[in-house]
């Protein structure tokens, strides 16, 4: 039997899992599929909330209603970002961290 | 008339403009300039009669997730007034600034902000997390362009990609904590939320995790500790009007969302009270400390603010800490809500001054300013009034908002954020004087020509500076505003 807990230790991981990616490593590309895993950890922990929410019966639906929200704005997050990462690697020929680093001080 | 006419006025006008300018690229750069000016100002009268009539209204599909109390209408004014200042220093600095874009094109840079206000409002009014979450992305989306948008300079780009990285993570951060603290509570409005905050049959280790991860997110917004590192990257590397936009417009929306927050999670009888208080406090003072100390060794001026923004960030929250302060009239939010309000005036001068020097082809550096008594004399004085009034000297702004902060925290005996926060204002005393001793320096530095300023700019220095002043001398008009709204405030959890 799958229990909540379930759902948010998984949901703890990729979370995690995320966020160590952002740290660790050099290429921003893969620092940005990080940041689409940490999402997704959120919206697996705001659905598993609302599926284990039940009253009457039935699912408490506002926080999956959220993360119809959260998609979308990933979507058009990813979209804003690529485009910016694109045009970094157009200018420096590469999407390591240590293409920007000459704002410092 | 229902504010919500104007929200959604501007955010059409914006995206009007972006398809005026995708598939007629005959329009031209003024045009565009004069129809978004034009519309931004039609909103903010619209505004004003609204508020002065005392009509405003919201339609009925919205009055579950939006609230029009005195607090959202101040925010949602306060949106206005710096979206129509940033289009207008656009227009000015467009000649400098189409050096460094594609085809040295800049109409995006007069439709976005458009949309970023209508997001602002909406961010002022919500209720709701799902509103201040969809509002909150349309705002930081927004910039993500608005900040990379100068992309031929290397710089800029560099600062775009640093904002992606940094606000995606605190998206991530943001709505993790939203779904422990709605796992918490069972709900997601600001209402429901200190209703089951209140009950003591609420389990606080989930509550605590939401709240710490849903304040550290929103951290991200007001550049407050623990992610500030991209405050002075992205002040240096964008174009100065983003930069203007980012550190007025976008810290306030923050904190109106913050402020909400906070309420909700410090409600009477809060079963997380005691820890969130902690968590705000030490957040705000390692805030004034990590903005504060690095700022007195900085040569850009850019840079120099963006460090002075994330301290100013640390008082605001320290001031949120003082939750229920009793001596003050004014509640915590309505502090917060008068310090950016005086907060305004004092960075637009700064970074206009900042925009004629770089129009003039001059530098960002503290060296750049040597001699600027001797080149303009009204620059150098309206200069010397704003980093006067940042540092807090009294009879300016600046003053009365650092005072409102000390008392409460003293109120509180907060002694430990109190020596925290003297520390940030005795620090940041030397690294604004060091920069005002710069411009009245008789050594003429690198350029001693005799700088050209129009007088729309000329006209916009003098009128900043006064209000400066004004509200340093008899700041009653803004309170006033504020302090009739705090029981409305109260009343909206």
């Amino acid at each position: 039997m799958i229990t909540l807990n379930h759902y948010l230790v998984v949901s703890g991981i990729l979370f995690a899992l995320g966020l160590a990616g952002v740290i660790a490593r050099r290429n921003i590309l893969i620092i940005y599929m990080c940041l689409e895993m940490m999402l997704s950890a959120g919206n697996l922990a705001l659905v598993g909330f609302s599926r284990f929410r039940v009253t009457d019966g039935l699912p408490d639906y506002t926080a999956q209603a959220l993360v119809f929200f959260t998609i979308t704005v990933a979507a058009a997050e990813v979209a804003v970002g690529l485009a910016i990462i694109v045009a970094l690697f157009r200018t420096k020929q590469s999407v390591e961290v240590e293409a920007v680093t000459k704002l410092q001080g | 008339m229902s504010v919500f006419t104007i929200e959604a006025f501007l955010a059409i006008l914006g995206l009007v403009l972006l398809m005026l300018e995708a598939f007629a690229p005959d329009i031209s750069r003024r045009t565009i300039a004069a129809v978004s000016i034009a519309g931004a100002a039609l909103a903010l009268v619209l505004f004003l009669t609204v508020v002065s009539s005392d009509t405003a209204s919201l339609p009925g599909f919205l009055r579950p997730w939006m609230a029009l109390d005195s607090l959202a209408m101040f925010y949602k004014g306060l949106a206005l007034v710096i979206t129509l200042i940033v289009l207008w220093l656009t227009h000015e600095c467009a000649p400098y600034v189409s050096k460094y874009t594609v085809d040295g094109r800049v109409t995006e840079l007069f439709s976005i902000p458009l949309i970023v206000c209508s997001g602002m409002m909406w961010m002022a009014a919500a209720q709701d997390l799902v509103t201040v979450f969809v509002a909150l992305e349309l705002v930081t989306v927004s910039f993500y362009v608005l900040v990379a948008f100068a992309r031929k300079s290397s710089l800029a780009l560099e600062a775009g990609v640093k904002y992606l990285i940094l606000g995606a993570l605190s998206t991530g951060v943001l709505i993790f904590g939203i779904a422990w603290t709605y796992g918490a509570t069972g709900s997601l409005s600001y209402e429901g939320i200190s209703k089951a905050l209140a009950l003591s049959s609420t389990a606080k280790a989930p509550a605590l995790l939401g709240a710490a991860f849903l304040l550290a997110g929103l951290c991200f917004k007001v550049a407050a500790a623990p992610f500030q590192s991209w405050v002075p990257d992205v002040y240096q590397g964008a174009p100065i009007p983003v930069t203007t936009f980012l550190s007025v417009g976008s810290k306030a929306a923050g904190f109106v969302v913050l402020t909400r927050v906070v309420d909700a999670f410090l409600v009477e009888g809060s079963i997380i009270g005691s820890e969130v208080k902690a968590l705000l406090l030490i957040l705000g003072a390692l805030t004034v400390l990590l903005g504060s100390l690095p700022a007195m060794f900085q040569q850009s001026v850019k840079r120099l603010l963006g460090y002075s923004s994330i301290s100013h960030a640390g008082y605001l929250v320290l001031a949120l800490a003082c939750h229920d302060s009793i001596r003050s009239e004014l509640s915590s939010g309505g502090i917060v809500a008068f310090y950016l309000g005086t907060y305004l005036p004092m960075t637009v001068l700064a970074f206009l001054v900042l925009a004629i020097l770089r129009v003039n082809g001059g530098g960002e550096d503290i060296r750049d300013f040597r001699g600027l008594g001797k080149r303009s004399p009204l620059l150098a004085l309206a200069m010397t009034i704003a980093l006067a009034s940042l540092a807090g000297l009294p009879l300016t702004a600046g003053f009365m908002g650092k005072l409102f902060v000390f008392i409460s925290l003293a109120d509180q005996a907060y002694w430990g954020a109190l020596v925290c926060a003297a520390i940030g204002a005795a620090a940041g005393f030397y690294y604004y004087f060091r920069a005002i001793v710069a411009i009245h320096s008789s050594d003429s530095g690198l350029a001693s020509q005799p700088l050209t300023v129009n007088t729309a700019s000329k006209a916009g220095a003098i009128v900043l500076s006064v209000a400066i002043i004004v509200l340093g001398v008899y700041p009653k008009p803004l309170q006033k505003i504020l302090v009739k709204d705090a029981p409305v405030a109260v009343k909206a959890h």
